[in-house]
């Protein structure tokens, strides 16, 4: 997980073992791990840690500012804002979880194996996930729920079917890198299978860069769980969560018009910490995800530099004409 | 193109004998072209094959929808699965469904019985408006930001154009949009919240109200584009053919335009083009977020009463807009790699 690799940057130039250039030193990945272990606990005891009942109407109390009582203020129901925060974390995190479970059993498992089935299968998984890549995600997760009924369940399992593509794109990538490498030429002429070698020799190099996709894809799948609950996909309206939060915010915009900002906080920092945290593996691992996708905007957030220039041999040929 | 510079030595002596290369440049581009649309036809077919087969996968039965519960008579639900077509195997209902798509006939809603290709080219230009518009955004802030950053690089401005960039790519596009709405419809009065007026009844009008999900839209990709911008250009800023325009005299703003930017576009021009394919599903979010009557209102109000083929409408709009505009796209950037040796350099 650290990434360390032959060769790597900084390890040999530091005497100091233990204070080394360790990925877990670094402020913003501590900050980052802060963060991602309070919304753990969210996660698991969210509802019982509460203060209040994220469900009690106060019709005495509408729209209040943060106050001792209120630590975040109250909605335009007069609910407590931080409780309703804090019971609404679940939903979002288990389901965005689902999705990054489904796209990483759908992307990286076959991401390894195309390397070593041959070309007709990597021909066949390449084109199945430049036909995936074309579809937009929200709009998918929504067009899933028309017709299998209207579940967040089955829309993040939409959005999971939709991140397995990019998932299926840094694991070959990687794996082609590692696989085409002299040490598992060498342990090929050797005698090793082909299990051994992908386990030991494949696998755990890869490992890194599954690690750093799966952070990104854990902060876009939030993101599309929170646009997902926003657009009131998949969710009654009593129940608490952060999309949900935010449009009812946005409907009462001229009464409390700093009310939205709050759970567009709590949503930017969960996913600015796993991105931070994703950011952080791959500059030490040289684990270079090559492309990440926002799933509301669908905008490509991070291109691999390698990437950026024509793979062909043609500005060879130009030169030489 | 001419560019200035050591790198471009070597083809400049070469260009007297540039005739027949390009032609047979001519070619190879076209047969590339040519292998590209090959490559799309499985990912066309797969891509409209998943959108269609959606349909199968709803356990509701669109003939018993149709007729409502009181007419849904066994006899008249077969008569009516007949008449749309439905009592063929899938990939036979997908092949017709295909082919009259290909014609611009996307079928007909189930309750409003409209055409569906009508009400999506009733909706297509708004969001095709905000796309193209975050787009020229993206461009003149982004390109601004990261100009004005790289002159200034170590100052406060170049500081400041890095923190709000990594802040603006952290947040979601809907929160910025949101954020928007707060500052210039709610606080400020400035513009509205919601609403549409379309570009036939007044220009002004129109920009009023597709700004703001517009700007929401690009401020992100504005971010990315000012970063690399940045980059690259602080890298070509400090090359040899720079310093020597300076000590030759030649006036900075011209060093600048003619020789750094065109020399450093390259990267963020390559941003661009990534994003740009997006920007319409983007543009779709966007709108739903400013109640605009796009796209995305159509999808979510038909998703909710499970009306089908105006999901499958919009989402085989959007997916094809993906794939064509990609192909543009690569080959655009493809071109201009092959033309200029400055680019991505």
């Amino acid at each position: 997980m650290t990434g360390r690799r032959p060769g790597a940057r900084g390890s040999g130039a530091r005497p100091r073992p233990g204070r080394s250039r360790s990925v877990w030193g670094l402020p913003s990945v501590r900050i980052a791990l802060v963060i991602l272990a309070a919304i753990a606990i969210l996660t698991a005891f969210g509802s019982a840690l509460a203060p209040q009942n994220p469900l009690t109407i106060n019709a005495n109390a509408l729209f209040q500012g943060p106050s001792m009582h209120h630590l975040l203020g109250t909605d335009y129901l007069g609910r407590d804002v931080l409780s309703r925060l804090m019971a609404g974390t679940r939903l979002s995190v288990l389901t965005a979880l689902e999705a990054v479970g489904i796209g990483l059993a759908l992307g990286a498992v076959p991401g390894v194996a195309t390397v070593f089935l041959g070309r007709w299968f990597d021909f066949t998984a390449n084109r199945v996930a430049d036909a995936l890549m074309t579809l937009p995600y929200v709009f998918f997760a929504v067009a899933v729920t028309a017709a299998l009924g209207n579940d967040l369940g089955h829309a993040m399992m939409a959005v999971g079917i939709l991140l397995a593509p990019l998932f299926f794109r840094v694991t070959r990538a990687a794996t082609l890198e590692h696989a085409r490498s002299q040490y598992v030429e060498a342990a090929e002429l050797l005698g090793a299978s082909k299990v051994h070698v992908i386990r030991v020799h494949v696998l755990r190099k890869v490992l890194p860069n599954i690690a750093v996709t799966t952070a990104s894809m854990t902060a876009a799948a939030l993101l599309a769980v929170s646009f997902l609950t926003f657009l009131s996909i998949g969710v009654q309206p009593p129940a608490p969560t952060w999309g949900g939060m935010l449009s009812s915010d946005l409907d009462y915009l001229s009464l409390a018009p700093w009310a939205p900002f709050i759970p567009g906080a709590f949503i930017a920092i969960t996913v600015g910490a796993l991105n931070a945290l994703a950011d952080a593996f791959r500059d030490r691992s040289s684990a270079g995800a090559l492309v990440l996708v926002d799933p509301v905007t669908q905008r490509v957030l991070r291109t691999d530099p390698r990437n950026l220039e024509p793979v062909d041999g043609d500005r060879q040929s130009q030169s030489v004409a | 193109m001419t560019v200035a510079g050591p790198p471009r030595m070597g083809t400049v002596s070469a260009a007297g004998a540039a005739t027949a290369p390009r032609r047979r440049r001519g070619r190879v581009a076209a047969v590339r072209i040519g292998g590209g649309l090959a490559v799309l036809v499985p990912i066309v077919v797969l891509s409209t094959f998943i959108t269609y087969s959606l349909g199968a996968l709803s356990n509701s039965d669109p003939a018993a929808t149709i007729l409502g519960q009181d007419a849904a008579t066994p006899a008249a639900v077969a008569r009516l699965n007949r008449a749309l077509g439905l009592d063929h195997p899938l990939v036979v209902q997908y092949w017709n469904w295909l082919t009259q798509a290909v014609q611009g006939k996307l079928g007909r809603s189930y309750f409003t019985q409209i055409p569906v290709a009508q009400s999506i080219s009733q909706r297509l230009p708004v969001d095709l408006s905000i796309a193209i518009l975050a787009v020229i955004l993206a461009v003149v802030i982004g390109g601004t930001a990261g100009v004005v950053a790289a002159i200034r690089r170590g100052g406060w401005l170049d500081r400041g154009v890095t923190v709000v960039c990594s802040a603006v790519s952290t947040l979601p596009a809907f929160v910025v949009g949101i954020i928007l709405v707060v500052l210039f419809a709610v606080t400020v009065h400035l513009l509205p919240a919601n609403g549409y007026v379309g570009p036939t009844t007044s220009i002004p009008e129109w920009l009023k109200y597709i700004i703001l999900p517009s700007l929401a839209l690009s401020l992100a990709v504005s971010a990315d584009i000012a970063r690399q911008l940045r980059t690259s250009l602080v890298e070509v800023l400090d090359r040899n053919y720079i310093v020597g325009a300076r000590v030759r005299g030649l006036p900075y703003r011209r060093i600048l335009v003619r020789h750094a930017l065109r020399n450093a576009a390259g990267p963020a021009l390559t941003i661009l083009g990534n994003d740009f394919p997006q920007m319409l599903a983007g543009a779709v979010a966007a709108e739903v977020v400013f109640s605009l009557p796009g796209l995305g209102q159509l999808v979510l109000e038909s998703a909710e009463t499970r009306d089908i083929p105006v999901v499958q409408g919009v989402l085989l709009v959007i997916s094809s807009f993906v794939i064509v505009v990609n192909l543009v796209v690569n080959t655009t950037l493809n071109w201009l790699y092959r033309t200029s040796d400055g680019l991505g350099a």
